[in-house]
């Protein structure tokens, strides 16, 4: 007997809907739904990307009992253990150095919207600290900061079905076919439909192939080109006086920042030709309809906030707010990174994006959690190593659902902080790097195993539903928290995680609207929902009316600043992370499909220019040796007609080839998001390829080896 | 010439694909369903091996596979024989293939690969040569040649997925019965960049700027 459950891929932010087709308890298949924004299409995660629920054992494990560590070795102990001496240690470790010597993350991934409100809720009224923030600062921070001051709501103004009709779409930084293939569909039909397409971009991604303009930009100059963009826009009175006066504040400043950015200056610092730099500009002012997507190449850097409140004053100053396909989008890239956003695991908000330094919300959340809440911003994510290390500030970590020594910037530094801290909690659905350095592991039900809800990157609340019996002993997420923190002595219990959802939507004015039952009446709901009998808000700022505190969009433009670690006599390239269409963020999951690891393995590959190629001796598909200040790896190098001399570029989702070794933990000074898009290294050719495929084999044995921890023997 | 006995084929338009390899993992799945892979490429323990490529240049990005010629130059080349015009395809009969890779020399698409032989999801071996792996003799594993066929003589998956309860524009439910009579590779393309073209179905087809076929 086969089963259809209706269900949201668990991959990107593009929020597809899918069936898993279940049969004598397993997955055995994945068909597209009708999905808003899918519209009956999957990529190949999505019709591939389930196996990992079969637990095939190809890379990690699936973690399937409580483990607690002793004398230096991970043992299967019951819940009841593992839950005692976890709030206990916590207990203690507040009583000795106080709550914020404990942080948490939330999760962007599988656990869904429901576990992220009750970690939040823990770690602020259990534990009593407002140190909880999660992977979104090493990727959309910047949007969610930068976006709250020029309009007031973090995230995607517009929808995914409405980027197909715009009359122009400018890209930046982003590339959709490797991160979203949903969206890059619509990126494609806009194209068909006769829309202009402008990319900005080093590298010439699918998007730059089929544009009309391809503005290459040097790495790292991103702030130049965006600043010579709106010199060109006020110089050529390009822009809508009357929406600048009427909805729009601080042209004045802008206008002077931005005036020494001529396209010539620009085209110095960004190898940009200054013509092109007019000309797109003249495009996108004089279009009806156009809109800025962009993503991770804007947000990877030091200077990140910056840029994304100056590409979102381009969309200010010509007006293009507050209708169909137009505005502003940044594509969030994991599938519910916006919900643990919308859901308050950051530092700073309560859920609903309500300060913690607001008294009257404050109290609110006090009344609602029968506790006093702490009142200052918490620790973020990635200035944990640095707090630990050279403050001796965090002494307890609580990591859920999350892979940091994986996916953050220099790996060496984490790790060496996770082994100097007193406890490290680590609830999860695998094995993981981070997970070896674990004192207590709580293993969780998986994605398809549970209920719940994702936010998709367009704000769309949808319904994930349980397709299967999880394997062992595992509980949802939100049911390991609620015990804990019962352990701790303040009581949470909730049947279910349509409780969690109501619970939550009283407190949050913005998603009050968004039941259970509307979102299945609807298939999804997009917030801002106010009320039960509103329908959802596909586009925000209608009518101009933006929601930062005056009520009016700002401006902005500052200085250009270089990314921090230039290239050098010793290190003489730049490297940039990036991602590859098959595999997801650290791999757990991918990695533990058959198909999808078959199509790509380790080491993972470091894309290299001709010229750099024949410079060092490297020939396409060779093992390759890459350093840089913080440690070296081996890649596979794929030499390239479409990269630029002197830039390479590595798919950060590989263990061996573990590009986060490499990395530099430079931090946006607002956002703290690393510069993940630039750091300098040195390539070395390997002459004994066969020795050192040999030996990639061997790493990726013992890994494996050690990733099965309480595995079930094959 | 008799266009109503012209072999159909597959093409991809260049201008639409995103180089995803969906296409590529769809081949390899209904065409090794006796390999354990079947729709859900669930237990699959052998290499991916499409029968199309998606090749990356500088300039562009498409997949690229068997265009069923009509004076197939592969079947020209094969010295046994192995290679016929048979139910509007041009199909490698896998049996009597010898590996001698004259068929993928003689394609002007480089749409042939040779690749291991797979039963049952193990590699199979032929019954003449040895060859020495990991320090002891063992029969050295069959290889033939391998091309597009259409999806002939393969069950479509989907062909079954027609109805559902998703409501709403009724897409999935037209998208399954588009994938019935079609080649995996087809249904799957989440940027409909493949299409299957039936040459001489008596319509004139006029190519657009964009090289879609009218």
């Amino acid at each position: 007997m086969e089963n259809k459950i209706l269900t949201v891929c668990p991959y990107c932010g593009s929020g597809c809907q899918l069936y898993l087709l279940v049969e004598n308890g397993q997955v055995v298949g994945a068909e597209p739904a009708d999905g808003r924004t899918n519209e009956g299409n999957l990529c190949l995660k999505g019709h591939y990307g389930w196996d990992f629920l079969n637990d095939p054992q190809l890379l990690t494990s699936r973690l399937r009992k409580p483990m607690i560590r002793k004398e230096g070795v991970l043992q299967e102990v019951s819940w009841e253990e593992a839950i005692g001496f976890t709030a206990e240690k916590l207990t203690a470790i507040k009583e000795k150095y106080g709550p914020d010597a404990i942080m948490g993350t939330g999760s962007a991934r599988g656990p869904g919207n429901e576990a992220n409100y009750v970690m939040q809720k823990f770690m602020r009224a259990a534990i009593g600290t407002n140190n909880i923030d999660h992977c979104a600062r090493v990727c959309h921070g910047p949007s969610v900061a930068g976006l709250t001051y020029s309009l007031g709501d973090g995230a995607m103004s517009n929808s995914i079905p409405e980027i197909e009709d715009t009359d122009l779409l400018l890209i930046f930084g982003y590339n959709a076919a490797v991160t979203h293939p949903i969206v890059a569909r619509r990126i494609v039909k806009a194209k068909q439909k006769g829309a202009t397409l402008i990319v900005a971009d080093p590298r010439k991604t699918e998007s730059a192939r089929i544009a009309d303009t391809w503005l290459p930009l040097k790495g790292g100059t991103n702030m130049a080109l965006v600043n010579a963009f709106g010199h060109v826009l006020v110089t050529e009175e390009l822009y809508d006086k009357d929406y600048v006066s009427n909805f729009v504040q601080g042209f004045d400043e802008y206008k002077a920042n931005v005036e020494k950015y001529t396209p010539e200056y620009a085209e110095s610092i960004t190898g940009v030709r200054a013509a092109d730099i007019r000309k797109v500009m003249r495009q996108y002012a004089k279009s009806d309809k156009a809109m800025i997507l962009y993503g991770m190449g804007v947000c990877q850097f030091a200077q990140a906030v910056d840029v994304v409140k100056g590409l979102a004053s381009l969309a200010l100053l010509t007006g293009h707010f507050g209708r169909e396909s137009v505005g502003i989008g940044p594509v969030r890239g994991q599938n519910n990174v916006q919900g643990s956003c919308d859901m308050g695991a950051l530092p700073n908000v309560f859920p609903g994006y309500q300060s913690v330094e607001d008294a009257k919300i404050r109290k609110k959340f006090e009344k609602a959690w029968g506790t006093t809440l702490p009142d200052k911003t918490g620790y973020r994510l990635t200035e944990v190593p640095h707090l630990i290390l050279k403050e001796n500030k965090i002494k307890a970590y609580y990591i859920f659902g999350e892979d940091p020594v994986q996916s953050d910037p220099n790996a060496a530094e984490l790790r060496e902080a996770l082994d100097q801290l007193e406890l490290v909690i680590v609830q999860d659905i695998f094995m993981n790097k981070t997970a070896l350095h674990a004192d207590v592991i709580l293993p969780a039900t998986s994605w398809g195993e549970h209920d719940g809800v994702y936010s998709s990157a367009d704000r769309g609340f949808q319904r994930i539903r349980k397709a299967i019996d999880p394997p062992g002993k595992v509980k949802p997420d939100w049911q390991i928290i609620s015990e804990v923190s019962t352990a701790m002595g303040y009581p949470m219990a909730y049947k279910n995680s349509e409780e969690i959802w109501d619970e939550m939507r009283k407190l949050c004015p913005s998603f009050a609207g968004a039941s259970y039952s509307k979102m299945e009446a609807l298939g999804g709901v997009q917030w801002p929902c106010p009320s039960e009998d509103h329908p959802g808000t596909p586009y925000l700022y209608e009518g101009n009316r933006f929601t930062t505190p005056s009520g009016k969009g700002q401006l902005f433009a500052c200085e250009w600043r270089a990314p921090l670690e230039q290239p050098d006599a010793d290190y003489p390239l730049t490297l940039s992370t990036v991602r590859e269409v098959g595999h997801y963020s650290v791999r757990t999951m991918t990695g533990n499909c058959r198909a999808l690891s078959q199509l790509s393995d380790e080491p993972g590959n470091i894309q290299i220019s001709l010229e750099d190629a024949a410079e060092h001796g490297i020939a396409d598909g060779q093992l390759v040796q890459v350093y840089s200040r913080r440690g070296q790896i081996m890649a596979r190098a794929q030499v390239s007609g479409r990269i630029k001399k002197g830039a390479t570029y590595m798919t950060y989702h590989f263990w061996i080839g573990a590009c986060n070794e490499l990395t530099v933990d430079y931090l946006d000074p607002v956002s703290k998001t690393p510069e993940f898009k630039y750091c300098a290294i040195r390539l070395e050719a390997i002459s004994d390829q066969a020795q050192a495929e040999a030996s990639i084999r061997k790493q990726y044995a013992e890994l494996r080896k050690q990733m099965l921890v309480g595995a079930v023997p094959e | 010439m008799n266009h109503a006995s012209s072999n159909s084929l597959v093409i991809a338009e260049a201008a639409k694909c995103i180089g995803c390899k969906a296409c590529e993992l769809a081949c390899f799945a209904v065409h090794n369903r006796d390999n354990g892979v079947g729709t859900a490429v669930g237990t699959v323990t052998m290499p991916v091996l499409p029968r199309l490529y998606v090749i990356r240049t500088d300039s562009f990005t498409m997949p690229v596979q068997c265009r069923q010629c009509e004076n197939a130059p592969c079947a020209g080349a094969c010295p046994v024989q192995a290679i016929r015009q048979q139910d509007g395809v041009i199909a490698i009969d896998a049996e009597a293939c010898i590996g001698c890779k004259a068929c993928a020399l003689a394609c002007p698409f480089g749409a042939i690969s040779l690749y291991k032989a797979y039963s049952g999801g193990a590699e199979l071996p032929q019954p003449l040569l040895q060859e020495r792996r990991d320090s002891k003799l063992q029969r050295k594993t069959r290889i033939t040649a391998y091309k597009c066929d259409l999806c002939r003589n393969t069950e479509i998956p989907g062909g079954s997925a027609a109805g559902g309860d998703a409501g709403g524009r009724g897409a999935s439910a037209a998208a399954a019965q588009d994938r019935n009579p079609y080649p995996a590779c087809v249904a799957v393309c989440p940027e409909k960049a493949l299409q299957l073209v039936e040459v001489g179905t008596g319509s004139s087809r006029s190519l657009n700027r964009e090289g879609v076929i009218f």
